[in-house]
């Protein structure tokens, strides 16, 4: 049970100052990107127009989330589509890595969640002042009454708060339920079943909830 | 009295209090979505096995949050927590609590689904398939609460206070408890109606099943959100350090006062969140052309409905580091 609570670090020394590295979250992250990398280059190698199993499967994967993004934004352009799905398939593969052993999930460290949380917050907000000018957004602060503004920008930040608790809880949760149990029947016909569904059920289903609430942020401050 | 004595008392009534809370929500999802059965397969007799095959699907994941109570009382039961230092009782207490109130929501919860997915089937039994799919993501996503609750209630069994004074920890503890425990009923029970309205708005237009799936989960995860402010507080209140404080009553009664300020502040806006994406739901069913302006209106009303969370939030946060 002592692994609950365990960090492995890597601590980087600038003179006085000192940079903590988590060195698990660092190698699983970049294990989830080269795998993308790899997808991306083995699909893309022969594109034809009957495809191959790779190639129909990265075009459904595009094609989908070219859909989703084109129905909510109504943009012209598929100026946010890379950022949402990129977002989505990082994720995606990030929750499903634990269901390899030696693997973890880089999502159960919230930095991870919180960071991609903050930079769809910042998108979000750029975009709105973008698209309705710096006077329309401002205003929506004051908006139902003026005294509200405080609530409005709490309501703002516990967007980002909540988005990525949400992932980090989701995976962390089911990543400590797992060692429980494991821990409980020694390991014996239950871990399988509860990796497939935390890691693969809902994993995919957080991951496309993450994605997806980028994606209506954006479009709430857009219009 | 000594410590052991103190924490051994601890442990059982928590073990009673998450056992006996956690048998009521998942026991009426599940006869709810028996009785839809029932009423199913008398309009549809020739789908009897089908039916009863997806009733028992269901069931089984309502079950899920009463198998994590479960699991707790367990190990309350047969683990000991003495070495845990003076605390320990308030962290056996407070784990029964927060996994016995907490898995109450998404039990309840969870059977939603079940009972309007059998009901859709037998309405539109080429749909079965997508319907059984619709059903179970609506009930993972509604397990999500009772998640949290039992992450809360696993950090409060397994870490260690053995350095830390019994007050104010104690407090804390039992406030982190009720804070996640109280907080996640709303957040459950509101997004298992929500699935409930998913599945029959599919089974009447069930074209529309990207653009329903894509409304339920914004849906639920947007009225999971109090439930998460309830996670955020009861992991403060875990995590603090009060080594610095004077021991006086108001310093003990604050970080309890704010475990039960944000769980009660959390319980009627997740269920507000989950009946404004309940009634969405059934309007995309009705009207699927205006997904768009449905999905927006609902989430000004869910923003809405939330601030009052927000407030509890607040409150909890004024009396975990201001007062």
């Amino acid at each position: 049970m002592e692994e609950i609570g365990k960090v492995p670090h890597w601590i980087l020394h600038f003179g006085n100052y000192q940079m903590v590295f988590d060195k698990e979250t660092l190698i699983m992250t970049w294990i989830v990107m080269a795998f993308w990398v790899l997808f991306a280059l083995l699909a893309t190698r022969e594109t034809k127009i009957i495809p191959n199993p790779l190639q129909s499967a990265a075009e459904l994967l595009i094609g989908t989330w070219d859909e989703l993004v084109k129905d909510s934004l109504n943009l012209t352009d598929r100026r946010y589509f890379p950022f949402v799905t990129t977002v989505f398939l990082l994720f995606w593969i990030s929750n499903m890595l634990g269901v390899i052993p030696f693997l973890s999930e880089p999502t159960k460290d919230l930095n991870t969640p919180l960071s991609l949380g903050v930079m769809g917050f910042f998108v979000a907000h750029y975009s709105g002042i973008k698209f309705k000018g710096f006077k329309a957004y401002i205003k929506g602060y004051f908006e139902p009454i003026f005294f509200m503004m405080p609530l409005n920008i709490i309501g703002e930040l516990a967007k980002v708060v909540s988005i990525s608790f949400r992932l980090f809880g989701n995976i962390m949760g089911g990543s400590i339920i797992i060692l429980v149990v494991s821990y409980l029947v020694y390991s014996l016909v239950l871990p399988p079943f509860l990796n497939a569904f935390f890691g693969l059920f809902v994993g995919t289903i957080q991951a496309f909830v993450f994605a997806m609430l980028t994606l209506v942020y954006i479009s709430v401050q857009i219009r | 009295m000594d410590v052991a004595s103190y924490a051994r008392a601890g442990q059982y009534l928590g073990a009673g209090l998450a056992m006996g809370f956690g048998a009521i929500g998942a026991a009426l999802g599940e006869g709810m979505t028996g009785g839809f059965t029932n009423r199913a397969i008398s309009r549809r007799i020739s789908m009897t096995p089908a039916l009863t095959r997806t009733m028992l699907v269901a069931q089984a994941v309502a079950e899920t949050s009463a198998i994590f109570a479960l699991m707790v009382a367990i190990l309350l039961l047969f683990t000991d927590m003495a070495e845990q230092g003076p605390c320990a009782w308030a962290a056996a207490i407070g784990a029964g609590l927060s996994i016995g109130l907490g898995s109450f929501g998404s039990g309840i919860g969870s059977g939603y689904p079940g009972a309007e997915a059998t009901w859709g089937v037998s309405r539109q039994p080429a749909v079965a398939p997508q319907m059984t799919t619709n059903m179970l993501v609506s009930q993972a996503v509604c397990q999500t609460p009772a998640i949290f609750a039992l992450v809360i209630s696993f950090l409060l069994m397994f870490m260690d206070y053995s350095k830390d004074p019994m007050w104010p920890y104690s407090a804390a503890l039992l406030g982190a408890g009720l804070s996640m425990g109280i907080g996640a009923i709303g957040s459950g029970w509101g997004g298992g109606e929500t699935g409930g309205a998913a599945c029959k708005a599919f089974a009447r237009h069930p074209r529309t099943k990207t653009s329903m799936m894509t409304l339920m989960l914004v849906g639920q995860a947007v009225g999971q959100t109090p439930s998460i402010f309830s996670l955020m507080v009861a992991f403060i209140l875990i995590f603090s350090n009060y080594s610095g404080q004077q021991l006086t009553l108001h310093s003990t009664m604050a970080p309890l006062a704010a475990g039960i300020c944000m769980g009660f502040g959390a319980l009627g806006p997740g269920y507000g969140n989950g009946l404004t994406s309940t009634k969405a739901c059934e309007a995309l069913g009705m009207r699927p052309q205006n997904s768009g302006l449905i999905m927006r209106t609902m989430l000004v009303a869910q923003a809405v409905a939330q601030s009052t969370a927000i407030y509890a939030l607040v409150i909890a946060f004024v009396l975990i580091f201001v007062v």
